[in-house]
């Protein structure tokens, strides 16, 4: 059984949106896009997230625990377990689409930084309003058309693909966008080629506990939390 | 060949599912239960537990220490949970109570179930599991309320973190208890050393995995030296050698949950190494029960 220490880092730079913030670690975590950290935040819970580069993680403000970490302070220490969890997998073609919806867009930075200067990568990332955009990419969406598409990073996506080539396409983000992604992919024909990222309620982040199992029966924390498309389903993202 | 009978329940194979691990959804019940003998749920209680906070569950290199703290949805919703599942082996649902009224209540949310397992062993809930387990009395009235209640079988879980676990066992014999699941996690804490404080929210937790398989395979002995109904082995198996040693010490069958870790489909694993041993040796699971105990 590997062992999981927890280690502790501290916080070099925070770079904060309106309830996002971007962190930055002195040091690297040794990992793979995909993976995930458990976050102790001394004081307040042990929490999942996703890295969002070898060195950042990205939050969102959602309840006690992440507010405390968006107003984190440069100095301040967090405790690292981790990263666990399966990384996406290695992109096969020469070019992939990285479709975020939202704060999804944490995992997918990874990735994005991970292969640009390799291969031909394409992000979306679609927002409510342009106050959500975090990161400097092309290609974004938003609901109120305050910038770019208006629209969701679905149909960003399928405006901007062609089809006949050959791609595969990343996503993370809200069920109900993932869940429409999937169903045009298997419309397609084209499910080999999705790969998402799930997040569920977690607690152990072992793969014992089973509070993210899947409606598949998957542990999220443990197959996942990337899963090709032929190993879900649509029940998956209800 | 592996196939085992305990209170009636017929299981295809000597390998169940252990309550807590992967235990509170239906997909992962379904899911592991292609493979093993049998599943048991996550405990449940009548009202909802939120559970201590994170982190609960920690990794070691010879076990899991977890204070999930009994988190549930409570009978109601756990019930709607479970209530359409579909697996072709025995359903053993688990039930956490702080006396004997209330346990008896929750039979009736589940009469899907095969057969009740009582907790009477988690070491880190206050007043419920343990702090009823480690009195005779209590257990004994605890597993007579749900005997009176239901006609199915009734199991209760014993807790290795007593003076003597053969007292606790016999007196849940006298409570009319159809078998005796032994062991529970026995109490535990970690420390870390930089931030210099206990690990787990609870500070107290319990341990299950390898590093307490001997002293759960003890308590299956002590107990078949006085029991007179089947023991379920449980702590710390994790491959298809561990299930013979349990069973030959007194187990009709064992329990898996911490070696989940290494794999969802744990279980598949051992069962086959366990039939490809007994078909080798041309032996039968039900002949190996207790025989390490010698002939009479």
């Amino acid at each position: 059984m590997e062992v999981y220490n927890l280690y502790c880092l501290s916080v070099k730079k925070v770079k904060k949106f309106n309830n996002i913030a971007i962190i930055e670690f002195d040091r690297e975590i040794r990992g793979y896009p995909g993976q995930f950290i458990m976050l102790n935040v001394f004081g307040f819970e042990e929490i999942p997230l996703s890295l969002s580069s070898p060195k950042t993680i990205t939050v969102k403000n959602v309840g006690k625990t992440t507010n405390r970490v968006v107003n984190t302070k440069e100095g301040d220490v967090f405790g690292i377990r981790g990263p666990f969890g399966r990384p996406f997998s290695y992109p096969d073609v020469e070019k992939i689409y990285l479709i975020a919806g939202g704060i999804g867009i944490a995992p997918l930075n990874y990735l994005y930084e991970y292969f640009k200067d390799e291969i031909e990568v394409i992000a979306i990332h679609g927002v409510k309003t342009k106050e959500e955009l975090i990161y400097d990419y092309p290609e974004v969406a938003t609901e109120d058309g305050s910038v770019g598409f208006r629209g969701n990073a679905v149909e960003l996506f399928l405006k901007l693909a062609d089809f006949k080539e050959e791609f595969r396409v990343y996503s993370c983000g809200p069920k109900p966008m993932l869940l429409s992604l999937y169903k045009i992919m298997k419309k397609l024909g084209k499910l080999e080629s999705l790969e998402v990222s799930l997040e569920n309620y977690m607690r152990c982040g072992i793969g014992l506990c089973g509070s993210c199992v899947t409606e598949s029966g998957a542990r999220v924390c443990r197959d996942g939390p990337t899963f090709k498309g032929t190993d879900v389903s649509e029940k998956d993202f209800i | 060949m592996l196939s085992v009978e305990v209170a009636g329940l017929k299981l295809e194979n000597p390998v169940a599912l252990a309550s807590g691990i992967l235990g509170s959804k239906k997909s992962s019940l379904v899911e592991i239960a292609k493979f093993a003998g049998a599943v048991v749920t996550k405990s449940v209680g009548i009202e909802k537990r939120e559970g201590y906070k994170n982190p609960c569950v920690i990794n070691q290199k010879c076990g899991v220490i977890n204070a999930v703290g009994l988190a549930s949805p409570g009978a109601k919703v756990f019930s709607e949970e479970l209530k359409e599942i579909s697996i072709k082996k025995p359903l053993i649902v688990s039930l956490f109570a702080p006396n004997p009224e209330n346990f008896a209540l929750l039979v009736d949310y589940f009469p899907f179930a095969s057969a009740f397992e009582l907790n009477l062993s988690c070491p880190h809930a206050k007043k419920l599991g343990m702090s009823i387990g480690v009195d005779e009395k209590a257990v004994e009235s605890c597993v007579k309320a749900v005997k009176d209640a239901t006609d199915k079988p009734v199991f209760a879980k014993l807790t290795p973190n007593v003076t003597d676990i053969t007292k606790i066992g016999l007196a849940a014999e006298k409570g009319g208890a159809d078998a005796v699941v032994a062991v529970n996690t026995l109490k535990a804490i970690s420390i870390d050393i930089y931030s210099k404080k206990a690990v787990l929210s609870n500070i107290v937790g319990g341990i299950s995995g390898k590093a307490i398989k001997s002293i759960a395979l003890r308590c299956v002995w002590d107990l078949y030296e006085v029991l007179d109904i089947p023991i379920i082995g449980c702590g710390g198996i994790s491959n298809w050698i561990d299930v013979l040693e349990f069973i030959m010490a007194g187990a009709s069958f064992v329990q898996i949950g911490s070696a989940f870790y290494n794999s969802l489909r744990t279980i598949e694993g051992i069962v086959k190494s366990l039939e490809d041993y007994l078909y080798s040796k041309n032996e039968r699971v039900k002949d190996l029960i207790g025989v390490a105990h010698g002939g009479v």
